[in-house]
């Protein structure tokens, strides 16, 4: 592999340089003094297209079914399929469910998160037709992407909606993403908002540092990229989760962290999970409401 | 003409890098023409927006993802332009071979997505560490990680998990 990539790296670095470039360095340098003394125009036609935006979001309906015209609260929430993108060729496959939530009892929270699933569920379905594209041009290929959603937990406080998108072809790779919402006071619960501070950011990743390295000695097949895995060390290696890391709350009212295949461990480890014990981070808890 | 330090910054940046980010936007379109107008592009962007560079020590990575930007910009416009005007794609197709028929390169990055050849170039040809990365993409540490390796899995670089810890000395 490693020389592979490097016959790789040695013609990128033979990519020959046109002799055009420096013309074209010149002339968009003289541009950019040039452009100085227009730039107000710009901004004028910037803000006529803010106001043009804003009242676009403002009349355009939200979903039929939706309505929240009851002072219903949370528990009466639910997630639907609200449209779906298939592809069914015999080589290139997608099936994309896009979900929505309903009677959250909060319109704007519920519009919000609902038109992030649409436009990241249509971006996902032009990039498969990218890739199909770009495939067919170069000869045909195989390409295969698989999406939707599962209901992680669903109380009478909260809701952690899952979305999934999976790659079919090849050896399969799942990458998820978590929404968690409090139901009765119709908040979108963020990790650092959990937290009284960004302690909790060492005390997490020093904990799953822990259980990684445990779950390695209890079973001989799992691996993971950590310091300690008797492997040379690597800049790869997990050191710290994000501020805003995937998460979500189970049933149980417990943290999970989780990791997309391949973010900490091997591919073989698919999508990999951490519960957090609730006592290692009492203390860094803005309150118990959620997290128990 | 370079009132604010930053846009001296940006443009000494600019000639000290530019012959790979020439490289960088050729890897996306393959034709010199088209990584041209990319650069020119990227070049007027940054030297407009030179006052957001806030850390001079990250110029280099603020310049190259403005490049990046600017290649799938380009990408998308394409796109919506000439996907079924086939005469511009016969052109456009024998551009390309013309010049490098039998290059491993450019078939190597026709096989991934623009995102993903993003992690693959700039950890593997201009050696940056995922931190840098991250911060060219705009991306947390763990996605770059996610999509590097599933670069390689489509390049077929890794035949099984096993293989993966070399990935892991090249750092």
């Amino acid at each position: 592999m490693d020389n592979k990539l490097n016959e790789l790296k040695r013609q990128y670095r033979e990519i020959p340089i046109p002799e055009g470039l420096d013309n074209i360095i010149d002339e968009a340098i003289s541009k950019h003094v040039h452009r100085k003394r227009i730039r107000i125009r710009w901004i004028a036609a910037a803000a006529a297209i803010a106001i043009l935006y804003i009242s676009a979001l403002n009349i355009s309906p939200s979903f039929a079914n939706a309505s929240s015209k009851w002072p219903v609260i949370g528990p009466l929430a639910k997630v639907l399929t609200i449209r779906e993108y298939k592809v069914e060729e015999p080589t290139y496959k997608a099936h994309i469910q896009v979900p929505a939530i309903a009677d959250l009892g909060d319109k704007s929270l519920e519009q919000q998160l609902n038109n992030k699933y649409s436009a990241e569920s249509k971006r996902l379905y032009d990039e498969f037709m990218a890739e199909m594209d770009d495939l067919k041009k170069n000869g045909g290929g195989e390409a295969g992407v698989e999406s939707g959603y599962v209901v992680k937990t669903d109380t009478d406080r909260l809701l952690s909606i899952g979305r999934y998108v999976a790659n079919t072809v090849g050896s399969s790779s799942t990458t998820f993403r978590y929404d968690t919402v409090d139901k009765v006071n119709h908040v979108l619960i963020t990790l650092p908002s959990l937290f009284k501070d960004d302690r909790y950011i060492d005390l997490i990743s020093n904990n799953i540092k822990e259980q990684m390295i445990a779950r390695m000695k209890q079973d001989k097949n799992s691996f993971f990229w950590v310091t300690g895995n008797g492997q040379q060390e690597s800049d790869l290696n997990f050191r710290t989760i994000e501020k805003d890391s995937n998460f979500y709350i189970n049933t149980d009212n417990k943290l999970v962290i989780s990791f997309d295949k391949y973010a900490v461990a091997p591919g073989s480890m698919g999508i990999v999970e951490f519960v957090i014990p609730t006592e290692l981070i009492a203390d860094v808890l803005v309150n118990q409401a959620y997290v128990k | 003409m370079f009132a604010s330090p930053s846009s001296k910054e940006v443009l000494q940046c600019i000639l000290l890098h530019k012959d790979n980010a020439y490289r960088l936007a050729y890897t996306y379109v393959r034709n010199p023409d088209d990584a041209l107008d990319i650069i020119q592009e990227a070049i007027q962007k940054a030297l407009a927006a030179s006052k957001s560079l806030k850390d001079v020590s990250q110029a280099k990575s603020w310049f190259y993802r403005i490049v990046i930007n600017a290649a799938l910009d380009f990408l998308r416009k394409k796109k919506n332009v000439v996907t079924f005007d086939e005469e511009t794609l016969e052109t456009y197709g024998l551009s390309s071979q013309d010049a490098y028929r039998d290059f491993d390169l450019e078939h190597a990055m026709s096989l991934l997505p623009p995102l993903y050849r993003s992690v693959v170039v700039l950890r593997y040809f201009e050696d940056m560490k995922i931190e840098e990365i991250a911060h060219v993409l705009n991306e947390n540490v763990n996605t770059i990680k996610t999509r590097l390796y599933e670069a390689l899995r489509k390049l077929r670089l890794f035949m099984n998990d096993e293989n993966f810890s070399k990935v892991d000395e090249n750092g």
